[in-house]
């Protein structure tokens, strides 16, 4: 059965001949990381085409099935991102957001979902170049990685 | 530690000896009634029972190695709300008590309307095993033989269930009071402990003859643990290695059927309406249409591996590693495997234990502003 | 039924045409499930651009609209209220942002277009999941409750009263005034404190817009912004403030003296007493803990000679609910007790003082009748003043109090000044702080006039002399860091410039009123430099020093500004209350409770009756830090609930290519 997975994993190898793309979500907040994508826009700051922003009021209102959901959906990595601690416009939802991707980082991970494929970063509204930092390093990253496991896996 | 005291067991028979222990509880004008296990016609194992008259006592059996529903959630059911209906006195695994503590930190019960009375526990066999083990061997003589392990070796070739090899909470300290078994000769005497202020005073008012303690029961406690601890690191191994990614993991549920009864089973599943059940996961046809097309092939019933890994996020936290998830699985998906696991993991992340202190704030209720800098490389 | 969705994708001029082929992206989004009609448009923000949505809602029966075009901050509201214009919900509506994150961002003409098409796949699956929402407005009561009548209290009141709205003013004690009523004078001018703040008592009291209830406390608030009910417990007097002339005669009689407050331990005061006769109001108060009267039933001294018969034994606590829209919590500072720092004997040694019993050595009304003298009624020779006691010490409090480096200075001039210029003055210093506006001046000034600066932190106070030099002196021990070499300093009196801390209550006025307190133990406020004033529940504001250290000016320029705050709700009479908001739903709910402390806006409730959680939709700000973790999904933000949110995601990554599994394995 081992083999047989084995042989058939190389066999499927998603979009064979293509350079692989990854699909990459990223749930940020509206008062610092959406801001600081647009000022990165404004400011023509070439970014990697992966990153598929979710706006979200706050990194607070991520639920864990969010990413879970991306996760097992198609998507090879996660990002969330909102203001640096401090500076949540709801006062403290991105301390609650960081427990909940701590929660998650021991739990994935032990699936085989490598850590590097779900992200915390904080990005300032003032930060439009760190925010396009972030997505070209993260998407170069997971390029490195290659798509995710579940890509292959008929399972929902 | 609180004061020690014995209870006397007449005839060689353990469980008569707690029936008269909840019979004298009974009495004590502050409770109004019992929860304690109650043997069920025919070799079936044992339930729950409320009694409330002490002359329904007499299929009390604390003792019987079957555990078919964890009673935490029965507990709460008596317990929660305004204390207006007296005082429950119950008897419960260690497990038990640490769910119960942990559903009364999620405002499901209280632990003001209850004195909680732990036993030590040997382990219980499945509910498939159990009848087979009470077929063999349903008398007091051969439940002395079963305790006097003190929950080590299987008996009559049938182990008791994976999730007791595995555990290493054996004793209940957490309770009020707890009733010693290990390292003793159950056909004389038990212990009676006190763990905390409400215990002492109900121990005093019991009037049972005081007792010291040899020793004998850590001795034995020591002993299982230590093979408690080296069964659990091999599960824990041995599922590290099967779901280690996640085809493993997929394989691993490969025959869950999406019952839910595994999160029914699960004391610490406490939600009213699992999130699983509601609309949100209610898709419409050209939703597993459109995925079908996507995928090429679809399984149904579909969210399997999205239901176990949120149940994980939502409850690994709170396990209690009482199996009863296991137990309850239809189609013997190793459940209590990969939660017992991941949850050691999630708890020592936390710096948490489930069910250790009623003071101890569930994880994902609170945060610090300072704290897992490894996540975002630093704490600004 | 299904919904009939329009898609509109921007061009942008070349913003977005440039770079995505916006025909293409709108000829994908035709083909998406339940779209209607897709088109593109030159600039879809303009009239006429607008117009086409309008004109499609009529005459297409849209019922959900898409645009892809610029930042949803820039144009979010300009579709929605298109959307409204043509008869649809505005939240029936879903934007996404194919400019700034895509156009603009995306080098590859082709793959910017892919990008666009996933965003806007995206959005479409969204949209088919928005519900209808209404906001709702609220009146605001015109009125407002201001708490605590210290410096920044009275100047929240008079700005509020002044502008004609009712202040309902509440002050514990027995005046308002607050710290500043003890000081003589006021850095960095040495005007006198008296004469800056009685005027403004005064007119608190003139003022028939205001108020005023002393001996009071705000025990319980219910409501939210524009409907807060608090109910006020005033404590009794016993001396009836109508017919009280403020003669005085009482706490001549009285026959009973015990230590005072106000004067800081350093005089006694009658068990009928008031703080100076320019206290606001000036009835006295009879302190039923150590009035013999009403302690033992017998005495009466004062009720015997009151000529106004204003001596009343049987008043009794009362409440009163007072409707307010809006709330201004001014409740001030502590300072540190020194006792528990044992290394500066304050407590021990009688020549060791606070700063706040130096004041009172200082004022004219004081202990010493403004004279600085020691207790043996001799001028001291020389002083030492110690900075920074309990502050910027990580075992009493991090912060600088901020006002400690200025009143040492006031002392380093009144010592001067009174005793002469041959007293010896010594700062013990770590940082000098002189910030403010004449601040640096006063310290040039001081300097000159001859006063000695250490740096460095003392380590004791000892009268352990080493010397017949040092016999019946206290002398300081410390390290000068600038010249690193130990120092002794032999003093007659000691001065501890002791922290600025919170009240001591300040958690429990903090729970009544449902807001949040700092680590530092002071009130937080909304946002650390863009909402220094207000709290994170709405309506409710900070004045002065209970938010922070804070001098005078400005504690009195926070005030304004949260009074400022107060007003401009009051003034608009309404609040508009977003629809984005959370709910909870009460089938679901299974009351655990874990979102009441999960919101930092104290806006869910549990209802004991339901055994279930209960958002206040007045309250919530719509963070979803409730719904982040509520397991259940009972808690759901409104616009961004569980479905909107998995429907984004799903068409997000419906063009992720998954692999086709050969049959037969991982069939799972
Ligand atoms: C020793 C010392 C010297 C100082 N010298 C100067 C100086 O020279 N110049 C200068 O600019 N600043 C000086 N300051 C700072 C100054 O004291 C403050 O800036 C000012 O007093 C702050 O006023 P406030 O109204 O915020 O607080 P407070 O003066 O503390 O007033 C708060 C009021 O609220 C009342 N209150 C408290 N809790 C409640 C409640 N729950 N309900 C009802 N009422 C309540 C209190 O009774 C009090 O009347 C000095 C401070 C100290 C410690
Ligand atoms: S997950 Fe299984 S082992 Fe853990 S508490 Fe629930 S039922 Fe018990
Ligand atoms: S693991 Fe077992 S009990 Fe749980 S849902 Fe699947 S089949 Fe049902
Ligand atoms: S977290 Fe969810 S289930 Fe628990 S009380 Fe809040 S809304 Fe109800
Ligand atoms: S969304 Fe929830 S946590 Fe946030 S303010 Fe509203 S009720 Fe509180
Ligand atoms: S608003 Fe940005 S993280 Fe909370």
């Amino acid at each position: 059965m081992q083999e047989l997975i084995a042989t058939l994993e190389t066999q499927s190898d998603p979009l064979p001949g293509a350079a692989f793309e990854p699909a990459i979500v990223a749930f940020v907040c509206n008062w610092c990381t959406y801001t600081a994508a647009d000022l990165a826009g404004t400011s023509r700051m070439v970014q990697s085409p992966n990153v598929r922003l979710v706006r979200m009021m706050c990194t607070g209102m991520v639920d864990p099935k969010y990413i879970i959901k991306a996760l097992l959906g198609g998507a090879d990595a996660v990002l969330v991102s909102g203001c640096h601690p401090g500076d949540c416009h709801y006062i403290n939802g991105n301390y609650k957001a960081r427990r909940r991707v701590k929660l998650l980082m021991e739990i994935l991970p032990r699936f085989g979902i490598d850590s590097r494929r779900i992200k915390l970063t904080w990005v300032g509204a003032s930060e439009g170049n760190e925010f396009a930092a972030t997505v070209n390093r993260f998407a170069a990253e997971i390029k490195e990685l290659g798509p995710i496991d579940t890509r292959r896996l008929p399972l929902l | 530690m609180g004061s020690i005291a014995r209870i006397e067991v007449k005839d060689g028979n353990p469980v008569a000896a707690l029936q008269n222990f909840c019979a004298r509880l009974l009495a004590d004008s502050e409770i109004t009634a019992v929860l304690a296990p109650r043997q069920l016609p025919g070799n079936r194992g044992a339930m729950p029972a409320l009694v409330a008259a002490p002359e329904q006592l007499h299929d009390i059996d604390p003792l019987a190695p079957s555990f078919r529903l964890n009673a935490a959630r029965m507990l709460t059911r008596l317990t929660r709300g305004a204390d207006d209906g007296g005082l429950v006195a119950a008897l419960l695994r260690p497990c038990e008590v640490r769910a119960f503590i942990e559903l009364c930190k999620l405002n499901q019960g209280s632990l003001e309307n209850t004195l909680l009375v732990s036993l030590d526990c040997p382990g219980a066999f499945s509910n498939t095993d159990y009848p087979r083990f009470a077929a063999n061997s349903g008398d007091t003589w051969s439940l002395v033989q079963f305790l006097g392990t003190s929950g080590r070796g299987t008996h009559g070739g049938i182990e008791i269930a994976r999730a007791c090899c595995t555990c290493e909470h054996t004793t209940g300290a957490e309770a009020d009071l707890s009733i010693g078994l290990f390292g003793q000769d159950v056909e004389k005497g038990l212990l009676l402990m006190a763990n905390t202020p409400r215990g002492e005073g109900f121990m005093t008012r019991l009037g049972l003859p005081e007792a010291t303690d040899d020793g004998s029961r850590d001795k034995a406690l020591e002993a299982l643990l230590a093979e408690r601890r080296a069964a659990q690191e091999l599960m824990f191994a041995e599922t590290t290695a099967a779901t280690s990614d996640m085809t493993g993991l997929s394989q691993f549920l490969s025959a869950c059927v999406n019952c839910y009864n595994c999160r029914a089973a699960c004391p610490v599943c406490y939600c009213k309406e699992c999130v699983f059940l509601t609309d949100v996961f209610e898709h419409k046809p050209w939703q597993y249409l459109s995925w079908a097309r996507q995928r090429g092939a679809l399984k149904m019933p579909t969210d399997t591996v999205f239901f176990h890994l949120t149940r994980l996020a939502h409850m690994s936290t709170a396990c209690v590693g009482c199996g009863q998830c296991s137990n309850a699985c239809p189609n013997g998906v190793p459940v209590m495997e990969l939660f017992k696991t991941i949850a050691a993991a999630t708890q020592k992340a936390f710096e948490y234990e489930a069910g250790r202190d009623p003071g101890e704030a569930p994880p994902l209720s609170v945060f610090r502003e300072r704290e897992f800098p490894e996540l975002t490389g630093g704490l600004d | 039924m299904p919904s009939r969705i329009g898609v509109y994708v921007c061009h942008c001029g070349t913003n977005i045409a440039g770079r995505v082929d916006s025909e293409g992206v709108a000829r994908f989004a035709a083909g998406l499930k339940n779209v209607a009609v897709a088109r593109d448009y030159k600039f879809m923000c303009s009239d006429p651009g607008q117009d086409m949505i309008i004109k499609d809602i009529r005459e297409m029966g849209l019922t959900r609209v898409v645009v892809a075009s610029c930042s949803p901050r820039l144009h979010e509201k300009t579709f929605q209220k298109a959307c409204q214009r043509g008869g649809l919900n505005p939240f029936l509506f879903q934007m996404t942002c194919i400019r700034e994150h895509c156009s603009w961002v995306v080098a590859d003409p082709v793959e910017a277009t892919a990008k666009a098409k996933t965003l806007v796949a995206g959005a479409v699956s969204r949209v088919n999941e928005h519900e209808e929402l209404y906001s709702r407005v609220e009146a605001v009561h015109p009125d407002v409750l201001v708490v605590g009548g210290g410096i920044a209290g009275i100047q929240a009141a008079l700005d509020i009263a002044r502008s004609g709205h009712k202040v309902h003013l509440v002050e514990r004690g027995p005046s308002i005034g607050g710290h500043m009523t003890q000081f003589d004078k006021t850095f960095p001018t040495l005007d006198c404190a008296a004469c800056i703040s009685t005027p403004k008592m005064v007119a608190v009291a003139q003022e028939p817009n205001i108020n005023l209830m002393t001996m009071s406390e705000a025990v319980e608030v219910k409501g939210y912004v524009g409907n807060y009910t608090a109910r006020i417990r005033t404590r009794p007097r016993y001396i009836n403030e109508d017919r009280c002339t403020g003669c005085g005669l009482c706490m001549e009689k009285c026959p009973k003296s015990v230590p005072s407050e106000f004067e800081e331990g350093l005089a006694k005061r009658k068990a009928v007493h008031r703080n100076s006769p320019q206290s606001v109001p000036n009835t006295p108060v009879i302190d039923p803990a150590s009035c013999i009267y009403l302690v033992k039933g017998k005495c009466g001294a004062c009720k015997q000679n009151c000529p106004s018969e204003a001596i009343d034994f049987e008043q009794q606590e009362s409440f009163l609910d007072v409707q307010v829209g809006t709330i201004v919590l001014a409740t001030g500072f502590d300072i540190l007790d020194p006792t528990a720092l044992t290394q500066y004997g304050f407590g021990r040694y009688p020549e060791v003082y606070t700063g706040l019993q130096f004041e009172r050595l200082n004022n004219a009304v004081g202990p010493t009748g403004g004279k600085i003298l020691m207790k043996n009624g001799q001028a001291p020779e020389s002083v030492a003043i110690i900075h920074c006691v309990g502050s910027r010490d990580k075992n009493q409090h991090e912060y600088c109090s901020r006002v400690c480096c200025m009143y040492a200075l006031k002392y380093d001039h009144l010592i001067k000044d009174k005793i002469g210029h041959q007293a010896r003055v010594f700062n013990f210093y770590i940082d000098m702080r002189c910030f403010g506006k004449g601040y640096e001046e006063f310290y040039r000034r001081v300097q000159e006039e001859g006063v000695t600066f250490i740096r460095g932190r003392p380590s004791e106070v000892t009268d352990q002399t080493l010397s017949a030099e040092e016999d019946g002196k206290l002398i300081v021990v410390a390290e000068d860091t600038l010249l690193g070499r130990p120092v002794r300093v032999s003093v007659d009196m000691v001065v501890l410039c002791t922290a600025m801390q919170a009240r001591r209550d300040a958690s429990e006025v903090a729970r009544i009123f449902g807001i949040s307190q700092g680590q530092d133990g002071f009130f937080l406020e909304e946002h650390p430099k863009l909402g220094p004033v207000s709290t994170a529940t709405d309506g409710i504001f900070l004045a002065g020093t209970c938010q922070g250290p804070k001098d005078i000016p400005d504690a009195v320029a926070h005030a304004s500004g949260g009074a400022g705050q107060a007003l401009s709700l009051a003034a608009r009479g309404e609040v508009s209350i977003s629809p984005t908001v959370s709910w909870i739903n009460p089938d679901i709910c299974v009351g655990c409770k874990m979102c009441v402390d999960l919101c930092a806006y104290s806006a869910i409730e549990f209802d004991e009756r339901r055994k279930v959680c209960v958002i206040n939709e007045a309250m919530c700000k719509g963070c979803g830090s409730c719904a982040g973790h509520c397991p259940s999904g009972a808690a759901q933000v409104r616009h961004f609930n569980e479905k909107q949110i998995f429907a984004e995601l799903e068409g997000l990554s419906q063009n992720v290519p998954l692999v086709r599994q050969p049959a037969g394995v991982d069939h799972l």
